[in-house]
This record gives C-alpha cells, sequence and structure tokens, in this order.
C-alpha cells in the first residue's frame, strides 16, 4: 500500500536515487534503484548489480544516510541512500540487514565469555599455579638453579653495596654455626653462606644453596640463639626450595594476571595490587613453613626458637596495623614470636649452648676488622 | 510482488547539509560520550576484555561520523579481530618471555644487571607492533568503496625507529624531528588508496623550525608542573599541523591550519576532570571510612587508633570499587576529550586540496591481520 503511493510518486516527480560505489574503483555513480524480489541497481539504464534482500547489510554511516553493502556482491561495494522513504521501504524489506553488525546478543555473549575466562584464569592463579610451581621445583636442575642463585647473588651484592665480612675468627665462629644447624637439618655440605657488611638488619636465602646474613642483624642479635634461629629460618627456604617456588609461582601469576587485564608485561596500579595481594599470601606460607622448620631445627638442637622472635620483633617493632596485613610477604612478627614462644613452652633447652661467649663476640665482629683491613 | 523504483534527479541533489570543508566531523557528542561511557561499564564487567570491542566502535564512530569531499570513510574492523590477534600474540609472545628470561639470566651470570640491554629488544619489538596495527587498521579503512593498505616490512621499519631513537636519545631530543620525518616517509610511501600511492613530504627542518623553541624550553617544561601542558600541548599541535600538511596520496595535498595553541584548552580540560575526579575520590575515602567505622560500632578515632581500619573487610571491598570506577572515570574523560575532541579539532583544521585526483582509483590491495594490534596491546603501544 505505501509502494503503491510511492509509485505514484516516483511517476509524477523522480525521487533521489543513490549513490553507488562498486568496490572495483572508488567512482561516484549516481543510480536508479528498483525494488522488485531484488534491489536493481541501475546506471542511466545499464544494470550494475542486482542485490537479494536477504543477502543485504548495514554498513557504518553518518546520521541520516543508509550504507549497504551485499554478501553475493564485492565486499566494499556500497550503496548510499539518503530518502527517507526509500530507506524505510529497504529496511522493510532486508531482514537480515542488522545481522553482520554489533547487537545485544553479541555483547551478553561477550561478557559471558569473558567471565567465563576471567574466573577460569582466577581459579589458576588460585589452585593451578602454586600446584605447577610445587611440582616443577623439583624438575629444575640444581645447576640451574645454582645459576640463578649467582645471578642474585652478584645484583645482590650491587644492590646493598655488601662485600662479604672476612675476619678469620668470626668465619670460624660462623661457619661452625652454621655447620650445626646444616647437619641437624639434613642439608648437604653444598649450602654457602656468609655475611655481607651492610647494615640493614636482614637474612635471606638464595636458590642454589646461598644463605646470607647482613652484619646489621648480627649488630642487633643478643645471643647466638637468636642468630641460630634466623639462620635456621632460611635453612628451611633452602630445605623446601621457596627461591624457586616463589620464582615459578611469582611469573605465573603475574603472567596470568597480566592476562585478564590486559597487559603482558604485568606493570599498572590494578595489576600490581592483585599480583602482590596473591603472591604475598603464598610467601607468608612460605614464611610460616619456614618458621616451622626453624622451630623443628632449633628443638632438635636442644635450643629454643623464641629468641629469633625476639630478635625480629627488635628489628620490626609491633606490626599490626601499619599496613595492610593482607599484603605483607611475612606473617606479623607478633604473632610468629607467640608461635615460637608456644612451640618452647614445656620444653627446657637441654642442649649445650651453640658458641661459646667467646666464639659468639668474634662472630659479632666478624664486618668490624675485616672492614678495617680494606 | 509490487515494484519500486527510484531514479536520480538530473543534476545530482546536494545533501541535506551539505559540508561547508572538503574535511569535517559530524559526530554528536553525545553520542560518543554513551558509547565510551557504556564501553566503561562493559570493561568493568568483563574486566577488561571488552576493551577489543569498544576500541572499534571508538573507531566505528570516528570514521563513519567524518567526511571527507562529503563521503564518510567506514571502519571494517571488528573485535573479534582484535581478540584474535591479540591471543596469537600472546602465543608468540611467551617463548620470548621464557627465552628473554634465560638469556637474561646467563647475561646476568657475567655481570650484574648485565642483561638490561635486553630492554632494547622489547622496544624493537614495540616499533614492530605499531606498524603492523598501523597496517592493520589502514586496512580496515574503506572510502568510496575502496580500501587503504599497506606494504613495508614491519621488521626494517623496527630497526630505523630504532636507530634513530638511539639518535634522539644522543642528541637530547634535537633530532626528534628527522626521525619523525624519516619514519612518515617510510609508512607513507607503503601506504596505498586502491592504486594511489601515497608520500610525505614533510621535511624534519620544517617541523624543527616551528619547534625549536620547545627544545630550548624543555627542562622548564620538566620542571614546572603548570608549564609542561602548555609545553606539550603546543608540541603535539605543532606536530600534527606539520605531519597532515605532509601527507600526499597521489595528486592529493593534505594541509591543516591548526595553530599552536589549538590544543592547550583540551589538555587542561582534562587535568581539570582529573582533579575533580580526584576529589570525588577522596571523597568518597573519607565517606568509606566513616562508614566502615559505624559498622564497627567505633568511634573514628578509636578506629584509627587501634588500626582496625587495616583489617576491615567491607572498607577494602569499598575502595577497591571506588579505585575502579575512578580509574574508568578517567578512561571516559580521557577518550572523550584526548580522542573525539581532538580528533574533531585536528580534523576541522583540515583541508584537501586537489581532492579530484582521487576520482578515479582502482581498488588493490589486500586485508592485514591484526596481530600487530595484539603485540600493540601486550606491549602497551599502540594509538587511535
Amino acid at each position: 500500500m505505501e509502494s503503491d503511493s510511492s509509485q505514484t510518486n516516483s511517476a509524477a516527480t523522480p525521487a533521489p536515487g543513490g549513490v553507488f560505489f562498486d568496490g572495483l574503483s572508488n567512482r561516484r555513480r549516481l543510480v536508479a534503484l528498483r525494488l522488485s524480489d531484488t534491489l536493481e541497481i541501475r546506471e542511466s539504464g545499464e544494470l550494475l548489480g542486482r542485490w537479494p534482500f536477504a543477502d543485504i547489510r548495514r554498513a557504518d554511516s553518518p546520521s541520516g544516510l543508509l550504507r549497504l553493502s551485499c554478501l553475493t556482491a564485492p565486499a566494499l561495494a556500497r550503496l548510499e541512500i539518503r530518502d527517507a522513504q526509500l530507506i524505510a521501504a529497504l529496511v522493510a524489506r532486508c531482514e537480515a540487514l542488522e545481522a553482520d553488525l554489533p547487537n545485544r546478543k553479541g555483547v551478553a555473549a561477550i561478557v559471558g565469555w569473558s567471565l567465563a575466562a576471567a574466573v577460569s584464569i582466577v581459579l589458576v592463579v588460585l589452585f593451578g599455579v602454586p600446584l605447577a610451581a610445587e611440582r616443577l621445583t623439583p624438575l629444575v636442575p640444581d645447576a640451574f638453579e645454582r645459576r640463578l642463585g649467582d645471578v642474585a647473588e652478584a645484583q645482590v651484592k650491587v644492590v646493598f653495596d655488601g662485600k662479604p665480612c672476612s675476619n678469620a675468627a668470626g668465619q670460624a665462629a660462623f661457619a661452625k654455626l652454621v655447620g650445626k644447624l646444616r647437619e641437624t637439618a639434613g642439608l648437604d655440605n653444598s649450602v654457602q653462606s656468609g655475611v655481607l657488611a651492610t647494615s640493614v638488619p636482614n637474612a635471606f636465602a638464595l636458590p642454589g644453596g646461598k644463605v646470607y646474613l647482613f652484619d646489621g642483624l648480627l649488630e642487633k642479635a643478643e645471643n647466638p640463639d637468636e642468630i641460630a634461629g634466623v639462620l635456621a629460618h632460611e635453612l628451611g627456604h633452602l630445605r623446601h626450595r621457596d627461591s624457586m617456588r616463589e620464582l615459578i609461582h611469582n611469573g605465573g601469576t603475574s603472567f596470568l594476571i597480566g592476562l585478564l587485564f590486559g597487559d603482558v608485561t604485568g606493570s599498572g596500579a590494578l595489576i600490581f595490587a592483585s599480583r602482590s595481594l596473591v603472591t604475598s599470601s603464598y610467601s607468608r606460607d612460605a614464611e610460616t613453613n619456614a618458621d616451622s622448620f626453624a622451630i623443628e631445627t632449633m628443638h632438635k638442637l636442644g635450643r629454643p626458637a623464641k629468641p629469633m622472635g625476639e630478635l625480629m620483633f627488635r628489628v620490626t617493632g609491633k606490626e599490626g596495623g601499619k599496613g595492610l596485613s593482607l599484603v605483607s610477604s611475612h606473617p606479623l612478627t607478633e604473632d610468629r614470636l607467640a608461635r615460637m614462644d608456644k612451640a618452647d613452652a614445656g620444653s627446657r633447652p637441654s642442649g649445650p649452648p651453640l658458641l661459646s661467649s667467646a666464639e659468639w663476640q668474634a662472630l659479632k665482629g666478624i664486618c668490624g676488622s675485616g672492614r678495617g683491613k680494606v | 510482488m509490487n515494484d519500486m523504483s527510484w531514479t536520480p534527479l538530473g543534476p545530482p541533489q546536494p545533501p541535506p547539509v551539505p559540508p561547508p570543508m572538503p574535511v569535517a566531523f559530524a559526530g554528536n557528542r553525545k553520542d560518543f560520550f554513551r558509547l565510551v561511557a557504556r564501553g566503561a561499564g562493559l570493561e568493568l564487567v568483563t574486566l577488561g576484555f571488552y576493551r577489543f570491542w569498544l576500541t572499534t566502535d571508538i573507531r566505528r564512530h570516528l570514521w563513519s561520523h567524518t567526511q571527507i569531499d562529503g563521503d564518510a570513510p567506514e571502519y571494517t574492523g571488528r573485535g573479534k579481530e582484535l581478540l584474535i590477534g591479540f591471543l596469537v600474540a600472546l602465543a608468540i609472545l611467551m617463548p620470548i618471555y621464557v627465552g628473554y628470561f634465560l638469556i637474561g639470566i646467563e647475561a646476568e651470570h657475567l655481570k650484574a644487571f648485565a642483561s638490561l640491554p635486553l630492554v632494547a629488544f622489547f622496544y624493537l619489538f614495540g616499533q614492530f607492533a605499531i606498524y603492523r596495527a598501523r597496517r592493520y587498521r589502514l586496512t580496515r579503512t574503506v572510502w568510496r568503496g575502496v580500501r587503504f593498505w599497506m606494504s613495508g616490512s614491519g621488521w626494517l621499519y623496527a630497526l630505523k625507529a630504532s636507530l634513530w631513537g638511539l639518535l634522539v636519545v644522543f642528541t637530547l631530543g634535537l633530532a626528534l624531528p628527522w626521525r619523525e620525518a624519516a619514519l612518515e616517509r617510510y609508512k607513507m610511501r607503503h601506504s596505498y588508496y586502491g592504486d594511489l600511492q601515497g608520500s610525505f613530504e614533510g621535511r624534519g627542518w620544517d617541523f624543527f623550525k616551528r619547534g625549536w623553541w620547545l627544545w630550548l624550553l624543555m627542562p622548564l617544561a620538566l620542571s614546572s608542573y603548570v608549564f609542561a601542558p602548555f609545553a606539550y600541548a603546543a608540541f603535539k599541535a605543532i606536530e600534527w599541523r606539520w605531519w597532515l600538511s605532509g601527507i600526499r596520496f597521489g595528486e592529493v595535498r593534505l594541509e591543516s591550519t591548526l595553530p599552536r595553541s589549538a590544543l592547550v584548552g583540551l589538555y587542561w580540560k582534562v587535568i581539570g576532570w582529573i582533579v575533580l575526579l580526584f576529589a570525588v575520590f577522596a571523597a568518597y575515602l573519607l565517606l568509606c571510612i566513616f562508614l566502615a567505622a559505624s559498622i564497627d560500632g567505633s568511634s573514628i578515632e578509636s578506629f584509627f587508633r587501634t588500626e582496625a581500619f587495616a583489617k576491615s573487610i567491607p572498607l577494602i571491598v569499598l575502595l577497591g570499587i571506588g579505585y575502579l570506577a575512578f580509574a574508568l572515570a578517567m578512561n571516559v574523560v580521557m577518550r572523550v576529550y584526548l580522542m573525539r575532541d581532538l580528533w574533531l579539532r585536528v580534523l576541522s583544521s583540515t583541508i584537501v586540496h586537489n581532492i579530484e585526483a582521487a576520482a578515479n582509483v582502482t581498488a588493490r590491495g589486500d586485508l592485514a591481520n591484526a596481530l600487530g594490534e595484539g603485540f600493540a596491546d601486550g606491549l602497551d603501544v599502540g594509538g587511535f
């Protein structure tokens, strides 16, 4: 009915046709359009194309203009129509006009699949990566781990500007202490250890069996048991190959979280935040295990574990509430101290002191004269 | 079936609103805002995966509302292509990262921090990604039924860009105009519209003449937060104008009349919005703390003294949501001002000369894949 009226219209005053680009050249052709069982496109009588209505698709266009393409025509052939009546008539005939354009259903699919992908990534981060780290760590060859350790050692020495301390008597005392702990802990003699002349109160284990103590921690220590506990804790890390595991775990986590938020290199605030949340909880577990190992080792030697906790408390002070406990890599010092205190309860120290007081004094001075010489 | 026919009038009827300039932008700002605001919401819901489709929709909007000689180009890329490009890029980048890590260890073994030069490799890769991403965008740009396309080698370009980059570093930035000229020459020489080959006639010296004073002012710009946006806006305006004025396709010539001060307002508006958003975020922060304290049932003072606030889960969740909303609002502001408004200002300063030379161009060129876009996404380089 509507088409009838427009037909009579077009007979009286010719209605505007369209502009056609055939997709082979960019020539602008003014064409006449005829809507029969297909859309016929004619330029001064010559048939340029016959587009079946079912194959016609809408293409992006400015407002006030209908731009069409056709599945069975050259991919870039375009027909542009401005006449509102003709647009309405065409829209009514082409059922699949919008089929290729992004629509509500498409967006719903994107949201659905993204959520599925996100859930799967989160599950892999929470369960898959720790499992992979657990299973892969024993497969990493010792030689490779030692290489990693050498690299880390070189960097640590540059960052902290720490020279190894070499006072002979101190060295002997240190070797004795480490030796006792090592044997009790059941580690072989490939363990390398040393004291670095740095005022930062810290100690750490590196992959490939390296344990380093900073002079700063020695200065704060009041008796051999304190240092022994710390060393036992670091030996625990070596025993569990924690550095290697954390490397695999952190690498995998960074990568996956970066994947989620769209930056493979894993920088960016959101990525950093969520990564620290995940990795620090993992590292807290490792620290707790190393503490258990330290407590066990000290008790085997007949010495208390609590002094280690006291030393750490002296270094860090009360930690609770200082920052977000969720993102700290270690358990709170006071919690660790309380745990060691509880573990010691009931067993009185029965073993002999680990170092004589002369040896203890020598250990405390391991860097003093060493530095004097340099 | 009733037949209907429409025949053209004798002389071509001018479109209802004939654009006064060869290049114009007819997009509605509200529509664009709605597009990016909705996109930001969807990005939040999909944890960022929607970015491929949002990028596509932004380009479709910008392309299709631009008018060159009365006809609007069309962006034919699709979000799915970008997603696939990203996934393929990921599959390639993953072993490269592992290799990078292993080589790094070997290098560090010889000397601490010896692996830093390997970063240069990623710079090279980033430049490759920029070239290939441009190629993707160009082959998805269609005007009058003929697409743009690009030849040339992404790696050769990356090598050029890196060597020129070194020179720029050594000359403290003085060589920048010549670097841009050389790179644009390479890019444009390998760009085509159908069988019409592009070229770039901008010379480094012209760019230098317009912008040398900015180089002198650089220390001031780097040290002063108030001055820096002015300097940056002026630099960008000079760069746009010089770049557009150098573009040729066959005999078609572009010219830009963008004034130096054209973009200053834009950057300050963005800064104003960021400050405002920060203020809102800070107010929200305070509100959250009060709320969390009242849930806790303690006074604000004791809430802080007992440091309970650090352990309050509702507070952390509220802050997380606030941060995300803040980040997304920033994204919307950036896209509205630095994409749409910038596009508008740059376009409306552009004049096309001798467009008749592009009146009968034959279609040529194939589609390029979205791998470059994927790399650009993965390495965090990219543009429009």
